[in-house]
Formats: structure tokens, C-alpha cells, sequence
């Protein structure tokens, strides 16, 4: 390949300052929408699983709505369409305060409560009907069966999905350039403006996902070990896979 | 772990073959295929974009068209026929480098970082940046811009000039003109700064234009340019003598007249300098 390396645009002028800056708002971005995707997935999952109907359709409404528009589009509809709704003085007000990245993180956290909403649900069904009925039989109430016995073993059971759910709130976070969000992604392609060297820029936004998504991996699965309640899920450890 | 290393090897050979055809200077793969593939943009009028009735034009396209085609194929002795691509700032040099496309004719304007990795043809448009506001906006130019919120388009020298000469000026970069000029139209932006020629192409195909203005002076320089793969003298000395070749014998002015004269899609006089610049670059016989 004719292709000549020039390693070195990644950290002589700016370069540097502009990944880990990148680097910071990705992982803002991220932490922040996945702390609002989690928060919305359990509320949604356990309440898609209730014996009350109406519950159970706002809850399915929420989730085949926001699932199924890509994150693009609601990117665009956060950031484009809510501000003309509001009054003139707050849309100002937000504009002077870095709405695009507020918008990038309802959007990304709402879309993928959607999908985590389905995780949690996968979980709540997995766990036999007998354990909440012998909750309910203990004399608690259905939201305490819920908050104290049902949600508790759910969030331990679906730890493998939400890893991996996790990782693509991650890297989907890179769609929040396109409302200008000043990301990881958006940075690769700063560097890439500045130096014309397209190929050592993206390697370099690469590399810092992939080592992202691997510590990611690795919390969860400490986290995974620590949580286990023996007997559940804790079987299949010892390295038999 | 033998299976691991067959398929490294499988991938060793595939790629060592694909490095053969990559070998072909991009002269040779235009004869052998019989197409010149250019990277051009879909959204930036008049000099490439898709018009009403869905066609694929502009200036720039017409240039390849009737200015480097007709060169190619006398050079090559057989008709080069003309294909597309779309692309875009972030794109451009990787499409080059990849030989995805063999030109690049778009709105590109030639700089010193990018004559590092590709090269550039004779300049075929001289412009500067410049800013879009609503009417009545109080930004008259660069030096009003400080504390205000000022759209631009990623990947654009415009984004790199007002960070480094108003660092004060909250800076909005967005992937592609459209979005950029949507921001302005909803008031996330107070202005949209991009090469005056582009504002006008913009402000002639907003849906009112007259509440539009474009205004300051040119903050930069910006000529633009061909680009293409780095060193390959010989399509590099084609391109531009079809370049040369058409400022010499007036069809570049027609075209430009075409574009960019009272009946055009985006009315934009040509300065008599720019003109004289043109003609200069012309190297004599």
C-alpha cells in the first residue's frame, strides 16, 4: 500500500488535548445517558411484566415507539424540533448552555431505556412465577414484591445483556456529532480537518473505543461475580464455557 | 489454533493481492475500466448537487465533464465515461487514499496540510469565508462574532480560522450544510459561516430568500481546487491541462456563465482579477 503513516499528528500541536477532551465528553455522554437508560429500563421492564393492563401498554408504547425510530432521528428531533416549543426567553437560555449536549443524552438515554426496557423484561419473565407469588404470599405488597424481591434478582440475572447493551449505549454515543456534540468521534475527525491524515486520526478514535468497551466488559463482569446470588447464576462460573 | 493461523495466513494472501491491484496508478485503472469515478457533494450549489428533477449537476461536475473527460480520453484514445460518488469533508481524502475515487471535484479548498496527502490541480474557483444571518441580525462580520453562537460545517478550513482567531466565539460544527443552515433557521446558531459562494448557493435556494443576508468581508482565502491521488504526475498533468485548456479557449466561462452568470442558479459576478488569476495559471504552449 502507498499509504505513508504519520503517527507523530497524534500527539504533537493539539491533537492530544482534543482526543482526551473528546474522550471526557464521550464517556459525560455516555455515564449520564446510561445512568437515565437504566432508571427508565427498570421502571419499564418491571412495569411491562405487571398484572395491571394499563400499566403494561404505557409501557409497551414506550418502549416499541423509541426502540423502533432510529437514534439518528431522535437525535435530530431532540435537538431540532422540541426547542421552537419552548418559550423564547428558555430557548435562548438553552442555546447559550450547550443544549446539544442535553439533547444527545435524552436521546441517547430514552432510546436505549427502550432497549434495556426489553432486557429487564427477559430477565423478570426468566425468574419462575412461584417466587412471586410466594412473595406476594409472605404478605408484601406487588410493588414491594417487586422493589424488594422481583427487581433485586432480575438486575443480577440480565448482567450478560446489559453489557452488552451497555457497549452500544457507548459507541452510539458517537451519533451526538451530528447535532454537533463535541465527542470522541467528532474529535478523530477534528484531527483529521487539521492534519489531512484521515487514517492515523480514526485508528486513534479505534483504539480508545475498543479500550473503553473492554474495561466496560471488564466492570461488568467483576461486578457480574460480586452480585451472583449462589445457586442462580453463579453455576455456570468455574470455566466449564 | 492451526485454524487461527490458516486464517491469518488466507487473510495474509488476500490482502497481498489486493496490495497488487492497488499497485495500478490511477492512469492505469481509468484506461483499464474505462470510467473516471470522481467524489463529488450532493448538497453544495451550484458546484454539486442534486437539483429538482433529481439530476446530479453543478459547476464543478460540468468542469470534469466537459474540461478533464474530453483530455482523458484523447490521452487514452477511447471514451472515458463519468461515474459518481458522493463526498464529504471527513471523507474526501480517505476516498483518495483508497482509490475509491480517482477525483475529487467538489468545493475543496487547496491548504498546505492537505497538499501533504493528496495533490491539487490548478485552482478553479477563488472565494472566501463569509457569514449567513437572518435580517436584522447584529453580526456584520468576523469582528462581531465574539459570544455569539456561530453554526459551521465540520471538516471546513471556516471552523479552523474562527477557532483559532475568535477562541470567545461558541463554535456549532455540524456534519453537513443542511443541518448546519437548519440550526440557523431554528436559532440554535446566530449565524452559519461557510465560503461566501456556498452561503449564496445556500441563500438562492432557501424558501425566502430576501430574509437572508449574507455579510462581512472574506475572513480567509479560499481557492479550490481538484484533488487527487498524491504523486501521479501524469494524471495530475492531464487534469490540469484540461483545466488550462478550457480557461484558454473560453469554455470555462461559459460554464461558469452557465452557473453562475445573470441566468444561473446562484448569480455571483466574476471579479476581473479572478478572472486575469485564471487566465494566468495557464501555462503557455
Amino acid at each position: 500500500m502507498s499509504y505513508h503513516f504519520h503517527w507523530s499528528v497524534l500527539w504533537t500541536g493539539q491533537s492530544g488535548t482534543w482526543l482526551l477532551q473528546g474522550l471526557v465528553t464521550t464517556l459525560e455522554l455516555s455515564l449520564l445517558a446510561w445512568l437515565l437508560a437504566v432508571m427508565l429500563g427498570i421502571v419499564s421492564g418491571a412495569l411491562r411484566t405487571v398484572p395491571i393492563p394499563p400499566l403494561r401498554w404505557v409501557s409497551t408504547f414506550y418502549v416499541e415507539f423509541f426502540r423502533n425510530v432510529p437514534l439518528l432521528v431522535w437525535m435530530f428531533f431532540w435537538y431540532f424540533a422540541i426547542p421552537p416549543l419552548l418559550p423564547e426567553s428558555l430557548q435562548n437560555w438553552l442555546f447559550d448552555h450547550g443544549v446539544e449536549f442535553w439533547a444527545g443524552w435524552f436521546a441517547l438515554g430514552v432510546y436505549h431505556g427502550a432497549r434495556f426496557s426489553e432486557v429487564m423484561r427477559s430477565g423478570i419473565q426468566s425468574i419462575p412465577k412461584t417466587q412471586f407469588e410466594a412473595a406476594l404470599s409472605t404478605g408484601l405488597t406487588v410493588p414491594q414484591a417487586y422493589r424488594l424481591i422481583i427487581i433485586p434478582i432480575a438486575v443480577r440475572l440480565i448482567i450478560p445483556p446489559i453489557t452488552n447493551e451497555s457497549l452500544n449505549l457507548l459507541k452510539n454515543s458517537s451519533v451526538a456529532l451530528t447535532i454537533g456534540v463535541a465527542e470522541l468521534t467528532f474529535q478523530t475527525r477534528q484531527i483529521e480537518t487539521y492534519t489531512a491524515k484521515a487514517f492515523e486520526a480514526l485508528t486513534a478514535g479505534t483504539l480508545i473505543y475498543l479500550m473503553l468497551c473492554l474495561a466496560i466488559a471488564a466492570i461488568m463482569a467483576w461486578v457480574e461475580r460480586r452480585v451472583a446470588i449462589p445457586g442462580m447464576i453463579a453455576q455456570n462460573r468455574a470455566g466449564e464455557f | 489454533m492451526r485454524r487461527l493461523v490458516f486464517c491469518f495466513a488466507v487473510i495474509c494472501m488476500m490482502s497481498g493481492s489486493a496490495a497488487a491491484l492497488w499497485a495500478e496508478t490511477t492512469l492505469e485503472k481509468i484506461e483499464r475500466t474505462g470510467t473516471l469515478t470522481i467524489g463529488t457533494r450532493t448538497g453544495s450549489p451550484p458546484f454539486a448537487y442534486v437539483n429538482k428533477n433529481n439530476d446530479w449537476v453543478g459547476f464543478s461536475i460540468d468542469l470534469v465533464d466537459q474540461a478533464i473527460l474530453p483530455a482523458l480520453s484523447k490521452k487514452l484514445g477511447k471514451r472515458i465515461k463519468l461515474e459518481k460518488k458522493e463526498s464529504t469533508p471527513q471523507t474526501r481524502i480517505p476516498l483518495l487514499t483508497s482509490n475509491a475515487v480517482d477525483l475529487i471535484a467538489e468545493t475543496m479548498t487547496d491548504t498546505k496540510e492537505r497538499r501533504e496527502s493528496v495533490d491539487f490541480s490548478v485552482t478553479f474557483f477563488v472565494t472566501g469565508a463569509q457569514f449567513l444571518v437572518k435580517k436584522g441580525s447584529p453580526i456584520k462580520g468576523i469582528e462581531s462574532i465574539a459570544g455569539k453562537r456561530i453554526a459551521a460545517q465540520q471538516g471546513s478550513t471556516n471552523a479552523k480560522i474562527i477557532r483559532e482567531r475568535v477562541p470567545n466565539a461558541k463554535l456549532l460544527e455540524f456534519p453537513d450544510q443542511p443541518a448546519a443552515f437548519q440550526a440557523v433557521v431554528q436559532g440554535q446558531a446566530e449565524a452559519y459561516t461557510n465560503d461566501g459562494i456556498q452561503l449564496a448557493g445556500l441563500k438562492a435556494k432557501a424558501p425566502n430568500p430576501n430574509d437572508w443576508l449574507i455579510v462581512g468581508d472574506f475572513y480567509s482565502h479560499e481557492p479550490y481546487g481538484m484533488a487527487m491521488k498524491k504523486n501521479e504526475p501524469d494524471f495530475l498533468q492531464i487534469v490540469n491541462a484540461g483545466l488550462m485548456d478550457a480557461i484558454k479557449s473560453g469554455k470555462y466561462f461559459e460554464l461558469y456563465d452557465k452557473w453562475f452568470g445573470p441566468k444561473g442558479e446562484v448569480p455571483y459576478p466574476l471579479a476581473p482579477e479572478t478572472k486575469r488569476f485564471l487566465q494566468m495559471q495557464v501555462v503557455p504552449k
